[in-house]
């Protein structure tokens, strides 16, 4: 499946991913010093006893000096130490939360492509009946409502309403156990980011297979004496599922930058948490390091989107 | 008559009181008999920037702190100094100039090192060197401000440190014996003692053994993080979880019942943090800093049953109120109509904007009668030493009749008044709601369009200090139990004023004067001086006094111990978890 020049164009595309990085990281890094206010300054800390702090974290040093430095450590993939949380290196918090949103958009990623594929297959080859009806109404309440508003509704019936209605089954506890969660954890959220993506896959692989279902070759196909579901998902799915993965790059940024809000509604921490309070808090090397992770988290997201044309489509070659 | 402030204080310290007795009795239904799990859960929303005394800077760390660390004196809960590290609280020499600190001989680490009265030196000489948030709390001492002129940090700062290079040594800080610990004061400073019982800050004593290994970081890691308190951290994943456990046999008393102190940082929303409470994954919200809990989440929980008996609110020391910028100059840059180079007319308009707020319907307003009450006498807040009484403050009046005659009177045109900006930083919800209604006030009272201003936090601050802001919002949480905290960080060319580190920019001769006799003064004798610098703010029309803070905490029936005075929390080492 993956030629050699597959691979190489996995390498060049990992080069660009890399160069990107770096690209954003250095904007972010002169726009966030650019930001009026710092992280050290407070009521206690200011005159003679606020310059020493900068002089001990190298802030009074010129910007174009201090953006050597970051880039000598970012090449070295060291991101720095927390301003706010007083010498904690950064790298490995990223790289933490990092982990925690992909495993929560991966997931996501799952939903909608199963949930979107599932709707919209089934609504047509069931074109114009009440399940039809019933699936392309949800699709568009899926995709009217934010995932904030989402979200919250969730918690309201599985972490309040349900506990005594099912005696604790389908209960939902806000939380992240452990390192990488639980999966009892991790469907909630992962519904609630995924799901108004799903409604648009739906939409999508329904009027696509619709189109596809019309086609000479599946009549052919019929006449050959295929069962149905050969034809419905070896013959139809597979051509339906071409312009759907054309949106599923947009859709998987819209997960990941939807993560920054669901993970604050269920207590995940995942980058999500750190977004908003580190640029307030002016945390410099945090926002810097947010920001290079999602940036990382795009660029592989799209590239493992582009990848899945490969095996879904035999024609395309790299 | 109208409940004044402290009686609604009162009544809220009564509420907490009882409700604590309720927790702590388990409102009727809950045994007495301690549960097999004492771990003690609670969520801080972010993470504490530092657990280092020498430098800590916010409400988290201390709260965390004063479990792990100890000083030679601390508040107990009422507030009052007691001996902790040391046997007995000294009283000064005669001239106030010496103060003989006699160390307790059994005190260990908590990694089993004895405690000597070098630790002492050695670790009130490292915070002086790194001049953190609270390194002037050593000021008084002798040789201060040569160290204060540090700049060496970690390993640098820790060889000079060794060495006892006068660079880093305070010359007032003598140890005649392995515990004995003497402090020579430069001049006399009746709030000296009082500073170092801050918890959680430069007084407190840290391991050399254990800082060495890692000058800059050995807070973040168990086997380093050492301290002498009732409890000791075991695992810490920044940014996720901390967890702390109990040192056996701790030298101290009470010693502690907890096991394990289990803190989730994981979670940095109030609202989302408090449904993980309803739902039981917490024993306790409000610790560690966070008593400032939504005002729509205390509405919803007073209404139910179940739960509106585990919540207390409780007065907290922290007061707001609006700051006029009154100086300008090169380095100040807001000029308005404020200034006092501008006389008579400035102060009268200083006044009519203060007297046209009407501060008790802010406080229905904007706190729902629950998160705050109206500030009545004076900035420092009831309960701390300097509170000047009930309704003494002139400026907390509402009297909009005088407001326009005085406004009309200063600018009859209109126009020193027109363009004028009222910053404020919106993070905190009651700042926004306030300032929405200050506009409206003024508006209606006045006849003065003023237009909001909302600046981040971390960017309001430092305009603020610096004298960017003509009219902006202002507050301050004591530290401790002393009126020198307010009047030295808030105005004088102590803090810094007019050009630095000066919210109002006010400062006079005679105001320095008065601040330096009555910081030397014991405190009985201080009152009445520390009285006259409130009456000068008062005279000047420095700020108009909006209200003192009610902090409100959630705690579980089967928490035995748990709560808050005024300024923090009760200590882990006195809450048990009773079986439920």
């Amino acid at each position: 499946m993956f030629t050699r020049g597959t691979l190489i164009y996995i390498g060049q595309r990992l080069v660009l991913i890399t160069l990107a990085v770096l690209g954003v990281s250095s904007l972010v890094f002169v726009g966030v010093h650019r930001l009026p206010g710092d992280a050290l300054f407070s009521e206690h800390l200011h005159g003679t006893q606020y310059e020493l702090t900068l002089h001990h974290y190298g802030l009074d040093r010129p910007l174009w000096q201090q953006y050597v430095t970051f880039l000598w450590n970012m090449l070295h993939g060291d991101l720095g130490e927390s301003l706010v949380n007083r010498g904690v290196p950064i790298t490995p918090i990223v790289a933490r939360e990092m982990s925690v949103s992909a495993e929560v958009g991966m997931v996501a990623l799952i939903v909608t492509v199963g949930l979107g594929m599932s709707f919209g297959v089934i609504a047509a080859l069931r074109q114009n009946t009440w399940i039809d009806y019933v699936l392309s109404t949800t699709s568009v309440i899926g995709y009217s409502m934010p995932n904030f508003v989402i979200a919250t509704f969730l918690i309201l019936v599985f972490g309040v309403w349900l506990e005594n209605v099912t005696q604790g089954n389908f209960f939902y506890q806000i939380g992240w156990p452990g390192r990488y969660g639980s999966i009892g954890a991790i469907w909630l959220p992962a519904f609630a980011l995924g799901f108004p993506s799903a409604s648009i896959v739906a939409r999508m692989t329904r009027a696509s297979m619709l189109e596809i279902l019309q086609q000479d070759f599946i009549r052919t196909a019929r006449a050959k004496g295929l069962p149905t579901a050969t034809i419905t998902i070896r013959h139809a799915l597979r051509n339906a599922l071409i312009p759907v993965v054309t949106v599923l790059g947009p859709l998987a940024m819209a997960i990941i930058t939807g993560g920054v809000v669901v993970e604050n509604i269920f207590g995940i921490p995942g980058l999500g948490k750190e977004f908003a309070t580190s640029i307030l808090n002016r945390d410099y090397n945090v926002v810097i390091g947010v920001f290079t992770g999602y940036a990382a988290l795009v660029g592989l997201t799209n590239l493992g989107v582009d990848l899945l044309y490969v095996v879904i489509d035999p024609r395309i070659r790299y | 008559m109208a409940p004044t402030s402290f009686r609604i204080l009162k009544t809220l310290a009564v509420g907490a009181a009882s409700g604590l007795v309720l927790a702590a009795c388990g409102g009727g239904n809950q045994s007495s008999s301690l549960a097999s799990d004492q771990t003690l859960n609670f969520p801080i929303l972010s993470d504490f920037g530092t657990l280092d005394p020498a430098v800590s800077d916010s409400e988290t760390d201390q709260e965390i702190q004063q479990n792990m660390f100890d000083g030679l004196v601390k508040f107990d809960e009422n507030l009052n100094i007691v001996s902790d590290l040391a046997t007995a609280v000294p009283q000064p020499s005669a001239d106030g100039l010496t103060y003989v600190f006699h160390l307790r001989q059994d005190v260990t680490f908590s990694n089993g090192d004895k405690l000597t009265s070098k630790d002492v030196l050695y670790s009130w000489n490292r915070a002086a060197a790194y001049q953190g948030s609270y390194a002037t709390n050593l000021s008084a001492i002798v040789g201060y401000e040569r160290v204060s002129g540090n700049k060496a940090s970690g390993a640098a700062l820790e060889a000079l440190l060794e060495k006892n290079d006068p660079s880093v040594t305070m010359t007032g800080l003598t140890a005649p014996d392995p515990y004995t610990v003497q402090v020579s004061l430069s001049a006399p400073a009746g709030w000296f003692l009082t500073a170092i019982s801050l918890a959680g800050a430069t007084g407190e004593i840290v391991d050399v053994n254990a800082v060495k290994q890692d000058p800059d970081n050995w807070w973040t890691k168990p086997a380093t993080a050492i301290g002498t308190g009732p409890f000791k951290m075991v695992d810490y994943t920044p940014k996720q979880v901390v967890d702390f456990a109990a040192v056996d046999n701790w030298w101290g008393s009470p010693r502690p019942t907890l096991k394990k102190v289990h803190v989730d940082i994981s979670v940095n929303n109030a609202s989302t943090a408090i449904a993980k409470y309803e739902q039981g994954g917490y024993d306790i919200y409000g610790y560690g800093g966070y008593s400032n809990l939504p005002v729509a989440d205390i509405l919803r929980i007073k209404g139910t049953s179940n739960e509106s008996g585990q919540l207390v609110l409780h007065p907290k020391v922290r007061t707001t109120w609006v700051t006029f910028n009154v100086h300008s100059d090169n380095s100040r840059v807001a000029k308005g109509p404020f200034t006092m180079d501008q006389g008579q007319s400035a102060h009268d308009l200083r006044l009519a904007f203060a007297l046209a707020v009407d501060k008790k319907k802010l406080v229905d307003t904007v706190c729902q009668g629950i998160v705050c009450v109206q500030a009545t006498g004076g900035l420092i807040s009831p309960t701390l030493q300097g509170y000047a009484g009930d309704n003494t403050d002139p400026l907390a009046k509402f009297d909009p009749a005088k407001a326009k005659q005085l406004l009309q009177s200063a600018d009859p045109t209109g126009s020193k008044t027109k363009g004028l900006q009222y910053a404020y930083d919106p993070e905190n919800a009651l700042n926004k709601a306030s300032a929405e209604f200050l506009q409206s006030q003024w508006q209606d009272n006045l006849g003065v369009h003023v237009d909001l201003l909302p600046v981040s936090h971390s960017q309001f601050i430092k305009a603020r200090l610096s004298g960017h802001y003509v009219i902006s919002r202002d507050g301050w949480q004591a530290d401790y139990n002393h009126p020198q905290d307010w009047y030295d960080n808030l105005w004088g060319k102590i803090v810094g004023c007019p050009d630095s580190g000066c919210s109002s920019g006010y400062d006079s001769p005679e105001y320095d004067q008065l601040l330096a006799k009555a910081d030397s003064e014991p405190l009985d004798q201080a009152k009445s001086d520390y009285a006259k610098l409130a009456q000068m703010l008062i005279d000047n029309v420095l700020y108009i006094p909006l209200y003192y803070s009610v902090g409100g905490f959630l705690i579980k029936p089967y928490v035995k111990g748990a709560g808050t005075n005024s300024f923090f929390d009760h200590y882990w080492n006195e809450i048990q978890i009773l079986s439920h």
